[in-house]
């Protein structure tokens, strides 16, 4: 069983976190919470994400699983204007969800959740730092690495207490330093690790740039990228896969 | 003083390369200007009876395309050896060689808009090219010519295809003897349903070489009926490079990953090739080195001209930026050998073409040279970065700068399950 009403600003704010790395996925209906978790298909970046019931407007749902095509969903939540809300409800008999956007309705069909790639377990990392910034300066330093080369390097400099975004591109370099003062906070420990441009890019698109984004990174491991949305009900927490020069 | 500091000279680069293949080697020219004696005889409205082992099909002047017929006039016996393929690697063709073969072809062409849909066309000149494309051997044909041969060396000088001879316009061309078409070439030529794409992957699984099915295409023989069309020879060859390639990378998707880190090395026509294999899932780069001097990088003052295009697991979706058709040939030979012993790796391909590449032949050179770096021997290396050093040592360039340039010397990318 699963009846929910949401507003279609976090319907496509939750939606966007996750299409950025796949296709389609699996939603979690918990009697709490709406939640996604998925891997791309290169296993190089994952997604965690859950949207508290009381996100929604109202909220039913007994603990069921749904396989969608997150493209279609994205579409339809994309007729709702700002501000409109959103009536979804699961047909248990026919396995098709039904969407209402002011008048207009549409019968989704679903994706036997079998199907789709396994919810990847969220590795357990010890990771040496930890940053918080704004949305808006994780932004500045992609776009502007992006810039000189398809790939970035991520650095904690603990002596310094200071945070680098930096690129090489074969002629051009970027470097943008954000110290203690810059940031929100800073937990400094040794912590460097390359990633790529692509990816980094893609989530970027999906974190809002006023939004609190905490960095969890080490030495040649994944970085953990966090924030939340939704007014603090919304939570999402991404995880990439570095590209190493050891080995 | 010089006009060229007051204004803005545009320099044309098919001129410069042009001067280049010339101050290169006065072989070359002496050459040329044989070709024009070795047709010096042939003329406008002359009946020219030859054997035609192949097809040319021109881009310039694309959307209308000069579609033409490949005569080694005077050397009939021997037609076979002027068609490039991969037996001209085992022979050990020159550069010089190549130049020679390929500028001993007449080409008898016509005009065609390339929106014309040929899958029907079976008379008059586009039907006996289309004849000569799908024969497995020379056939007689005879061509009425229009204009007398004239050489265009412009034409020539692509990295792609190889260089093309002495063109005259055709009037008409008539087959003389009857063609022999390979049995799975009937079927890809006769199922009109059969997308261009499957019909390529199949004729090469039944054992069909790059250089056969380009042909193919290119007279406009494979795919569905509505999309028969003449494609130009040097956009043919990039479309079957790439298309045998994704089917190979998509046979080797779940293949388990090679376990050590290897270099490969050949050298043929003034290029060197090093290939370094290691552990994990697909990635693909090529970084071309080209010494001032060589054929695309003419000026002997400038620095060393670095190009590199890269893919990942899930591969490219637009045509590479900077390193054209060679991107293509070496994926496709090095995706040959990963099949051939069914395992997946990262591929870097490192290209240094010296200045003793005078003159481009076609990426046919790069094809066959890195399918053949697999015949012998290599080396292994405790990690790829050690592989990267050693063999920049060997490079006009530090391996800082390489860093620099390849996606995959500065990282290879892993995945987030080892870090559980």
């Amino acid at each position: 069983m699963f009846k929910a009403i949401v507003s279609a600003d976090t319907l496509k704010d939750a939606l966007d976190s996750v299409s950025v790395l796949v296709d389609e996925c699996k939603i979690r209906l918990n009697e709490e919470e709406f939640a996604i978790r998925a891997v791309d298909p290169a296993n190089v970046g994952m997604v965690d994400l859950s949207l508290a019931a009381a996100a929604f407007e109202s909220y039913e749902a007994d603990g069921g699983v749904i396989g969608v095509n997150l493209g279609r969903l994205e579409d339809i939540a994309g007729m709702a204007n700002s501000g409109d809300l959103i009536h979804l409800e699961l047909n248990e008999e026919t396995r098709k969800l039904h969407i209402q956007i002011d008048g207009l309705s549409y019968t989704l069909a679903l994706i036997d959740p079998d199907s789709i790639r396994q919810e990847p377990d969220i590795p357990d990392l010890d990771l040496s730092a930890e940053i918080v910034l704004e949305g808006s300066q994780l932004s500045r330093g992609i776009t502007a690495a992006d810039m000189v080369s398809d790939h970035i390097a991520l650095r904690v400099d603990p002596d310094e207490e200071a945070f680098y975004i930096e690129a090489e591109g074969d002629t051009d370099d970027v470097d943008l330093k954000l110290d203690s003062d810059d940031l929100i906070d800073l937990t400094a420990g040794a912590a460097d690790s390359l990633f790529s441009l692509d990816y980094l890019k893609d989530m970027n698109k999906a974190i809002p740039k006023a939004a609190e984004v905490t960095t969890e990174l080490g030495e040649e491991f994944p970085v953990k990228l966090h924030y939340e949305f939704a007014e603090g009900l919304g939570q999402v927490t991404y995880m990439l896969a570095p590209r190493i020069q050891s080995e | 003083m010089r006009l060229s500091e007051f204004i803005e000279i545009e320099k044309n680069e098919r001129a410069e390369r042009r001067r280049l293949a010339g101050e290169k080697s006065y072989e070359i020219l002496d050459r040329l200007d044989g070709v024009g004696d070795q047709f010096a005889d042939i003329s406008g409205g002359d009946a020219v009876g030859s054997v035609s082992p192949s097809i040319f099909v021109g881009r310039s002047g694309y959307p209308n395309v000069s579609t033409g017929l490949l005569s080694p006039v005077g050397n009939e016996s021997d037609a076979g050896q002027f068609v490039t393929d991969g037996a001209w690697y085992e022979e050990g063709v020159s550069i010089g060689d190549v130049f020679e073969r390929r500028t001993s072809l007449l080409n008898a062409s016509q005009t065609t808009p390339v929106e014309t849909n040929v899958h029907d066309t079976w008379e008059g000149f586009l039907g006996v090219q289309r004849e000569v494309a799908l024969a497995d051997r020379p056939i007689g044909i005879e061509v009425g010519l229009n204009g007398t041969p004239e050489l265009d060396l412009a034409n020539s000088v692509d990295e792609v295809s190889a260089p093309t001879g002495p063109r005259a316009r055709a009037n008409d061309a008539t087959l003389t003897e009857n063609p022999h078409v390979p049995r799975p070439v009937k079927k890809t030529l006769e199922d009109d349903d059969w997308r261009a794409g499957g019909a390529m992957n199949y004729l090469y699984n039944r054992g069909f070489d790059v250089y056969e099915i380009n042909t193919i295409l290119s007279a406009g023989a494979l795919g569905q009926q509505a999309n028969r069309r003449l494609v130009p020879t040097r956009w043919s060859i990039t479309a079957v490079d790439d298309t045998v390639g994704q089917y190979l990378r998509g046979k080797q998707r779940n293949a388990t990953s090679v376990d050590t880190v290897s270099v490969w090395h050949n050298e043929y026509l003034g290029n060197s090739f090093w290939i370094i294999l290691a552990p994990g899932q697909w990635e693909f780069e090529l970084v071309e080195f080209k010494a001032p001097g060589s054929v695309w990088n003419p000026d002997p003052a400038a620095g060393i001209w670095l190009a590199s295009d890269y893919e990942g697991r899930e591969g490219r979706s637009g045509y590479v930026e900077e390193t054209a058709g060679a991107y293509y040939a070496a994926r496709l030979a090095v995706l040959e050998y990963l099949d051939s012993i069914g395992r997946q790796a990262k591929a870097l391909v490192l290209r240094h073409v010296s200045d003793d590449y005078w003159g481009p032949v076609g990426v046919w050179q790069v094809r066959e040279a890195i399918r053949h770096a697999f015949d012998g021997d290599h080396a292994e290396s405790e990690t790829f970065d050690d592989a990267v050093t050693g063999i920049a040592e060997q490079l006009p360039v530090s391996s800082a700068d390489l860093q620099r340039k390849s996606t995959l010397a500065a990282g290879r990318q892993t995945g987030l399950d080892i870090f559980k």
